[in-house]
C-alpha cells in the first residue's frame, strides 16, 4: 500500500455541490459511480436530464453552508475568510433560489445570454478607446483582445472600418526589433505580444495576419529567453510561468517554434508544480489557477505535458470548483468568474491529453520516435515473449522535443483535431450556471462575482469559460454539442475556442492555414 | 492577464476622466521622449514618477528608471548621492504599490534595485513594507514571493521566517498562504537538520498548532491542507526498503526443464514450499520496495548464482507510468542449457547493499542492506505429471470441485523478508505514539458526523497499521474493520465522493484479506480432482464479489499464478503489472471502461488466459482515470512500425489504435471478451490477427 498521502485525493477541499434530494436514487447512483476515483472528486460523466433540471446548487438551499460549524466545541468562530465566503455563498444561493422557484419559462429567460447587450457593451468599449487609439496605458493590446475575442465568441465581428483601425493600431505597437508593446513607443512585452497576436488572429483578415512580422518576432522571443530555460516578460523584466506561456503560445500559433525556445523550459515549469498539484508563478510560491493553465498549456505545446504530475494537477484544479458552482483561483479563496477559463480551461486541456499523445504517433513518423530510440535503455529482451514496453519506461521527453520544427508547431493543430470521448473533468453545467446567473450583467458584460463591477477582462474569461463548458461534452471539434450540454436555451451556444491559445477555433484554423502554408 | 488593472468601465465623471486621461497622455509622451533620447534629469525622473504613481503598469517607465539609475550613478562614489538615488527608487515602488499592490513591474523593480546592492539594504524597511501589504491582503502572492526574496537576500534563518508565518496564522488561521509558506519552510528545515530528535520536537509542535486551527473551526480548509502535509511528514518513510520479493526467502523453486518453450505451463503446487516454473529455462526475480526507487541495476543488486554472472542481469522497473522509478523491479534469469540435464539444486543469493544510488523520489537511498536466498532445483518435466498445456482446453472458471485446504497454501508467503528492525525502532515508536494520539483525538470528535474527521481518522488508522506492519509483523491490520466501517459511513454521508471512498475501501479490504494467513486460506481454492477442470492440482486466489474498485496489496500477491477478480467493480487494474507470474486472470463482470485501463497487463509476459467479458470496454476509448498511457509518443513502441505494419492491411490504425497497442503486447492463448458494450465491428478479426497464439476466443476454438 502506498504511503503517499496525496492532498489530491482528499475529500476535504471544497465540498462538491450536493445534488437535490428529490432525485431518484438511480440517477444519484449513476452520478456517484461516474465520479473518477483517482482523479477528480467531481463527476466526470453522466449528465442526465435530472441533473439538468435540478442543477447542483439547488439542494444547497436546504443547507446554507456545506458544513455547519461545530456545536460542541464552544460557539462557532468563523474566520474572516469564512465570513467572506459565507457572504458570497449567501448571495449566490439567493440567486439560485430564485432560479429554483421560478416557472420554466422564467427560468429559461433567466439563463439566457444577453447577446445584444454584451455586444453593445463591448463594441462601445472598443470605440471609447478613442478615434486614434491614443496611448493611455500599457495594456492596450490586452483591451483589444479581451473585447474582440469576446465579440467573436458571441458570433459577431467588427465592422471593417473599426477592424482596420485596430490592425493599424497594433502595427504601431509592433516594435521594429520584434514583439508588440503595450502602446506605440513602449518596449515590446511578451504578454502584450500574446494579446496582439491573438487579436490579429481573431480579426483574421489577410491584412491582419500579414501584419505580424514573424522573423522579427522570433528574434524577440529568443531575446526574452533566459538561461534558466524560462522567459522574461520584457528586457530587464520578471521571469515567470506567464511569460513562458505567452512566448510559447505565440511561437506555436505562428509556426515559429524552435528547439532553442523550448530548451530547458520544461524543467522550469516542472519546478513550479507544487506539492498541492497546481502550478505556481515562480518556484516556491503556492499553486495558482492562472499559472496552472499557463504551465499546462505551455507543456502541451512543447510536448512535455507527460512530465507533470497530471493526476495531481487535475485533482487540484477539479477541487477548486465549489458549492458556488464557479471556480476559485487558489485554495481557500473566493470564487471568481475569470477562473471559469483558467481552471475550466486547464481541465479542458487535460481532457484531451490522451489525444495529443496519440496524435504524436503520426507526427513522430517523420523522426520523433527515431530520436527516442537512442535513449531507450540497453535492455535486450530475454525471450521473445517479453514485451518491449518494459525496457523504455520513460526516459526522454526532452529528447522527443527535438523533432522537426514544423511538427512542434503543429502540436496545437493535432491537439484539437483529435477525437476525445472523455467527458468533462468538472461539473460543466454548474459552471455555466455560475457564469450565466452570477457573473452575467444584464446591461452587458460579465463580472467576478455578485457585488462586483463588470469589466472587459472578466467578460473575456467568463465567455471563454462558458464556451469551454458548453463544448466539454463534444469529443469532435466539428460536432456541435447536444442541447443538454448547454445550459439555458440552445441559442446560448457560443463559438468554440481552441483551448491552448484561447482564440475561437474557426479563426485558429484560418490562421493555421495562413501561417503553415507560407 | 489576471491581476492587471482594468480600465474603470464607468468613469463617474466624464470631465474628470478626460482631464485625467489628458494628464496621463502628457506624462506618457514625456516618458517616451525622455526614454528615446536618454534624458535622465531630475525633472525627467519626476515626470516618470508621476506617471507610475497613476499607472504602475507602464513597464517601459520601470525600465527607463533602471537605465537612469545606472546612468546617474555611473562613477558616483559619494555615498549620500547613491543613498538618495536608491531611496528615490524604493519610494516610487512604494507609491506604485499603493495604487496597485499586484503590479508585477513595481515588485520586480524593487527586487532589481535591492539586488544591485548599491548600499546596505535597510531590511527593517523591507519588512515593514511587507507587514503593511500582507496585512492589507494576506493572500497577495507577490508579497509572499517578495518576502522569500528579501529573507534570502538578508540570509534570514528559516526559524525567523517560521515565526512570521506563525504570527500571520495567529492573526487569521485561514490564511492559506501563511500555512503554505510554513510547510515550504519546514520542509527545508527538516532537510537541513536530519536529526530525529529535531524532527520529533518540530512536528509535535506543529500538531499542536494545527489542532488549534482545526478544532476552532472544522470547516475552514486551510488547516486541513496543512494537517495533511504534516501527516505526510510523520508517516513518510524516508528510506526505501525492500519489503517483498519473489522467490521468497528460503523457498525452493522447482524448475521444469521441458523443451516445450512456447507452451505456457501451469505449475503444480502439490509440494509445500516449492514452486514449479512456468516458462521453461527462464524465471523472474521480483523485488518490491515500499516506495518507488530508481537505479536498481547489477551494481546495486547482486545476484549470486551458478547460472549467469551478475553483470549480465538487467533490472527493469515495472511501472505503467512513464517513469524510471517503480516500486517493483524485475530481472529474468536464464538457465543455461548445459545445466538443464539431470536434477540438481542451485542456491541463489540476492543482496542489496547499502546503496546511495538506489534512491527514491525524495532523494533518500537504501540505507539498510538486505538479502535473501532461495534454491532452484532443476527437474525433468516428464516426472511432473501435473503440468497442463492450457491451450488445449478452454479454461472455465468453475469452483464446483475445488476446496480450500490449509496444507496447500504456500507456507512462505507471509515472511517475505526477514528484515531486522532494530534500526527503525526509535523512529517508529515516536511515529506510532503520534499516530495513536491523533487517533484518540479524532475518535473523540467522531460523533459529529463530520466527513473531515471521519476521513482523517480512517487515514490515521490505515497509516498506523502500515507502521505497525513495518515494525513488528505481529499486529496485522488491527484496525481494518474500523476503517471499513468509516468508509461505509462516508459513502452514505458524502455520496458525491463515493468513487473515492470505494477506492480507499478496496485497498484496505484487499490488505485485510491478503496479509493475514487465515483469511488468505479462505480465498485460495485448490482443485484436487483430476476430472474437475483445467486447473487440476492448481491453487487459485479468488477475490471475487468484494466490490473492489481498484487493486491494492500487490506486495502480498507476487506469487499468484491464477487470479480471479471477477464480479467486482474494478475500473482500473493498475498494480497488476507487478504480478509477473500470472498465467490465468479473470476480470469478468467488472467496470473496466477501456483498453487503456488494462495497460498493466501488457507487461505480464506469462499471461495466457484472460477473461475480460462483461465489462464496459470501448464504451469510452480513453481511461479517464489515467492520463499517461503508453503510446507511440511515450516511446515505448515504435509507432512507425505499427502503422506501416497495419496500414497496408487496410486496418484503420487510427480508429483501433488502443486495441492494436494492447493486443499486440499480449501472448494469449485464450481471450474472453464478450459482453462489452461497444466493441468494434471487426474486433474479432483484429484479435485473431494480432494474437497469433490465440486458440480460444469467447469459448470458441479458432485455431
Amino acid at each position: 500500500m502506498s504511503l503517499r498521502i496525496g492532498h489530491r485525493r482528499i475529500g476535504f477541499g471544497r465540498p462538491k455541490p450536493t445534488h437535490s434530494r428529490n432525485r431518484t436514487s438511480t440517477s444519484r447512483q449513476a452520478r456517484a459511480d461516474a465520479s473518477a476515483p483517482s482523479s477528480s472528486c467531481l463527476p466526470t460523466s453522466g449528465i442526465t436530464s435530472a441533473s439538468m433540471e435540478s442543477s447542483p446548487s439547488s439542494s444547497s438551499l436546504s443547507q446554507p453552508h456545506p458544513t455547519p460549524p461545530p456545536t460542541s466545541s464552544g460557539p462557532p468562530r468563523p474566520t474572516i475568510t469564512q465570513l467572506e465566503q459565507f457572504n458570497v455563498e449567501a448571495k449566490v444561493f439567493e440567486i439560485y433560489r430564485m432560479l429554483h422557484g421560478a416557472d420554466p419559462s422564467t427560468r429559461s429567460v433567466m439563463l439566457e445570454i444577453w447577446r445584444d447587450k454584451h455586444i453593445e457593451f463591448l463594441t462601445r468599449g472598443l470605440e471609447q478607446l478613442g478615434p486614434s487609439f491614443l496611448v493611455l496605458d500599457a495594456n492596450r493590446p490586452w483591451i483589444c483582445y479581451w473585447i474582440i475575442h469576446s465579440i467573436s465568441l458571441l458570433g459577431d465581428s467588427l465592422d471593417s472600418e473599426l477592424e482596420d483601425r485596430v490592425v493599424e493600431f497594433l502595427s504601431r505597437c509592433q516594435d521594429q526589433n520584434g514583439g508588440y508593446s503595450g502602446g506605440p513607443g513602449q518596449m515590446p512585452h511578451l504578454a502584450t505580444t500574446y494579446a496582439a497576436v491573438n487579436t490579429l488572429i481573431t480579426l483574421g483578415s489577410e491584412m491582419a495576419l500579414s501584419s505580424i512580422h514573424r522573423e522579427n518576432l522570433v528574434k524577440f522571443l529568443h531575446r526574452m529567453k533566459d538561461s534558466s530555460g524560462a522567459f522574461r516578460m520584457h528586457d530587464g523584466g520578471e521571469i515567470d510561468v506567464r511569460a513562458c506561456y505567452t512566448a510559447i503560445s505565440v511561437a506555436s500559433v505562428l509556426n515559429i517554434l524552435d528547439d532553442e525556445l523550448i530548451k530547458g523550459l520544461g524543467n522550469y515549469i516542472l519546478s513550479c508544480q507544487t506539492y498541492e498539484g497546481g502550478i505556481s508563478g515562480e518556484p516556491g510560491s503556492e499553486a495558482h489557477g492562472g499559472y496552472t493553465f499557463c504551465g499546462l498549456a505551455a507543456m502541451i505545446l512543447i510536448n512535455e505535458a507527460g512530465r507533470l504530475d497530471l493526476p495531481r494537477l487535475i485533482d487540484w484544479v477539479a477541487l477548486r470548483q465549489g458549492v458556488e458552482c464557479g471556480f476559485q483561483g487558489r485554495v481557500n479563496k473566493l470564487v471568481d468568474g475569470c477562473y471559469s477559463f483558467w481552471q475550466g480551461g486547464s481541465l479542458a486541456l487535460a481532457q484531451r491529453l490522451f489525444p495529443i499523445l496519440q496524435s504524436q504517433s503520426e507526427s513522430s513518423l517523420a523522426g520523433g520516435v527515431q530520436a527516442s530510440a537512442d535513449c531507450t535503455c540497453d535492455f535486450t529482451t530475454v525471450e521473445a515473449g517479453l514485451d518491449e514496453n518494459l525496457c523504455t519506461v520513460g526516459t526522454s521527453h526532452c529528447e522527443s522535443a527535438k523533432g522537426v520544427e514544423g511538427e512542434l508547431s503543429d502540436l496545437g493543430f493535432s491537439f484539437i483535431k483529435r477525437h476525445s470521448e472523455c467527458g468533462p473533468l468538472f461539473h460543466s453545467i454548474a459552471l455555466q450556471q455560475y457564469i450565466l446567473l452570477c457573473s452575467q450583467v444584464l446591461e452587458g458584460g460579465f463580472k467576478d462575482k455578485p457585488g462586483k463591477q463588470r469589466d472587459f477582462y472578466h467578460s473575456c474569461y467568463c465567455l471563454s469559460g462558458l464556451s469551454v463548458s458548453q463544448y466539454s461534452w463534444s469529443g469532435d471539434a466539428d460536432v456541435p454539442p447536444l442541447p443538454r450540454a448547454v445550459l439555458g436555451p440552445y441559442t446560448n451556444l457560443l463559438e468554440r475556442i481552441h483551448p491552448l491559445y484561447n482564440v475561437s477555433l474557426d479563426k485558429y484554423y484560418k490562421a493555421h492555414e495562413f501561417f503553415f502554408n507560407i | 492577464m489576471h491581476g492587471r488593472p482594468r480600465k474603470d468601465p464607468r468613469p463617474k465623471d466624464a470631465a474628470v476622466a478626460a482631464a485625467k486621461a489628458a494628464n496621463l497622455r502628457d506624462l506618457q509622451v514625456q516618458l517616451l521622449h525622455n526614454h528615446q533620447n536618454r534624458i535622465y534629469t531630475k525633472e525627467a525622473l519626476a515626470a516618470c514618477s508621476k506617471l507610475l504613481e497613476i499607472n504602475p503598469e507602464v513597464y517601459t517607465a520601470w525600465n527607463y528608471r533602471k537605465l537612469a539609475l545606472q546612468h546617474n550613478l555611473d562613477g558616483v562614489t559619494d555615498p549620500d548621492a547613491v543613498k538618495s538615488a536608491v531611496n528615490d527608487e524604493l519610494r516610487i515602488v512604494e507609491i506604485a504599490l499603493r495604487t496597485n499592490p499586484k503590479s508585477y513591474g513595481a515588485w520586480y523593480h524593487r527586487k532589481w534595485v535591492l539586488s544591485r546592492q548599491l548600499l546596505p539594504a535597510e531590511f527593517e524597511r523591507e519588512f515593514r513594507l511587507l507587514d503593511l501589504l500582507l496585512k492589507a491582503d494576506t493572500r497577495n502572492f507577490h508579497g509572499w514571493n517578495y518576502r522569500r526574496f528579501v529573507a534570502n537576500l538578508k540570509s534570514v534563518t528559516e526559524e525567523e521566517e517560521l515565526k512570521y508565518t506563525k504570527k500571520m496564522i495567529d492573526i487569521n488561521f485561514s490564511n492559506y498562504s501563511a500555512w503554505h509558506n510554513r510547510s515550504a519552510l519546514l520542509s527545508h528545515v527538516l532537510e537541513k537538520d536530519q536529526r530525529f530528535e529535531f524532527k520529533k520536537s518540530t512536528l509535535t509542535e506543529e500538531y499542536g498548532l494545527v489542532h488549534d486551527a482545526l478544532f476552532t473551526d472544522q470547516s475552514d480548509q486551510s488547516g486541513w491542507f496543512y494537517y495533511l502535509w504534516l501527516l505526510d511528514q510523520t508517516v513518510c518513510v524516508n528510506d526505501p526498503k525492500l519489503i517483498s520479493s519473489w522467490p521468497a526467502h528460503g523457498s525452493n523453486l522447482i524448475l521444469s526443464t521441458s523443451n516445450k518453450i512456447n507452451d505456457c505451463q501451469l505449475f503444480s503446487s502439490s509440494k509445500p514450499s516449492s514452486f514449479t516454473l512456468l516458462q521453461a529455462k527462464t524465471f523472474p526475480i521480483i523485488l518490491y520496495f515500499n516506495k518507488a526507487v530508481k537505479n536498481v541495476n547489477s551494481s546495486t543488486v547482486v545476484v549470486s548464482s551458478m547460472f549467469v554472472s551478475n553483470e549480465d542481469l538487467t533490472w527493469r522497473p515495472l511501472s505503467i507510468e512513464n517513469s524510471e522509478k517503480a516500486c517493483c523491479w524485475v530481472t529474468f534469469l536464464k538457465v543455461p542449457d548445459e545445466k538443464c540435464s539431470g536434477s540438481s539444486s542451485y542456491p541463489i543469493e540476492v543482496s542489496l547493499g547499502r546503496c546511495k544510488d538506489t534512491i527514491s523520489s525524495n532523494g533518500s537511498y537504501c540505507k539498510y542492506p538486505s538479502e535473501f536466498t532461495f534454491t532452484v532445483t532443476l527437474k525433468d518435466h516428464n516426472s511432473e505429471q501435473d503440468i497442463v498445456e492450457s491451450a488445449e482446453e478452454n479454461v472455465v472458471w468453475n469452483y464446483a470441485d475445488a476446496c480450500n485446504r490449509k496444507e496447500n497454501l504456500y507456507p512462505l508467503l507471509f515472511d517475505q523478508l526477514s528484515i531486522t528492525e532494530d534500526h527503525v525502532a526509535e523512529d517508529l515508536n515516536w511515529n506510532l505514539q503520534t499516530l495513536s494520539n491523533e487517533i484518540e483525538l479524532f475518535r473523540e470528535f467522531n460523533d459529529e458526523d463530520s466527513k473531515f474527521v471521519k476521513l482523517t481518522l480512517a487515514r490515521l488508522l490505515v497509516f498506523n497499521d502500515i507502521m505497525m506492519l513495518n515494525g513488528t509483523h505481529s499486529q496485522l491490520g488491527i484496525h481494518s474493520e474500523e476503517v471499513l466501517t468509516l468508509y461505509d459511513d462516508l459513502m452514505k454521508l458524502d455520496p458525491s465522493h463515493k468513487g473515492f471512498y470505494e477506492d480507499e475501501r478496496s485497498v484496505v479490504l484487499m490488505d485485510q484479506l491478503t496479509s493475514d494467513k487465515d483469511s488468505l486460506i479462505k480465498r485460495c481454492w485448490y482443485f484436487d480432482k483430476p476430472t474437475s477442470s483445467n486447473f487440476h492440482h492448481q491453487s487459485c486466489l479468488r477475490l471475487s464479489n468484494l466490490s473492489l474498485t481498484r487493486i491494492g496489496s500487490v506486495k502480498n500477491l507476487l506469487w499468484v499464478q491464477l487470479l480471479d477478480l471477477s464480479h467486482n467493480k474494478l475500473r482500473s487494474v493498475a498494480g497488476l503489472e507487478a504480478l509477473q507470474l500470472i498465467v490465468c486472470l479473470n476480470l469478468s463482470h467488472n467496470q473496466i471502461g477501456s483498453f487503456t485501463a488494462l495497460e498493466s497487463l501488457k507487461v505480464l509476459s506469462s499471461l495466457r488466459v484472460l477473461d475480460v467479458s462483461f465489462n464496459k470496454i470501448s464504451a469510452c476509448a480513453i481511461d479517464t482515470r489515467r492520463y499517461l498511457c503508453s503510446s507511440p509518443l511515450s516511446h515505448t513502441v515504435d509507432g512507425k512500425q505499427i502503422i506501416e505494419e497495419y496500414e497496408k492491411e487496410n486496418t484503420m490504425v487510427q480508429d483501433h489504435w488502443e486495441v492494436i497497442m494492447f493486443l499486440r503486447a499480449l501472448h494469449l492463448t485464450q481471450l474472453d471478451i464478450k459482453g462489452n458494450a461497444a466493441l468494434h465491428m471487426n474486433f474479432r478479426g483484429l484479435a485473431i490477427e494480432l494474437l497469433p497464439t490465440l486458440k480460444w476466443l469467447d469459448g470458441e476454438r479458432i485455431r
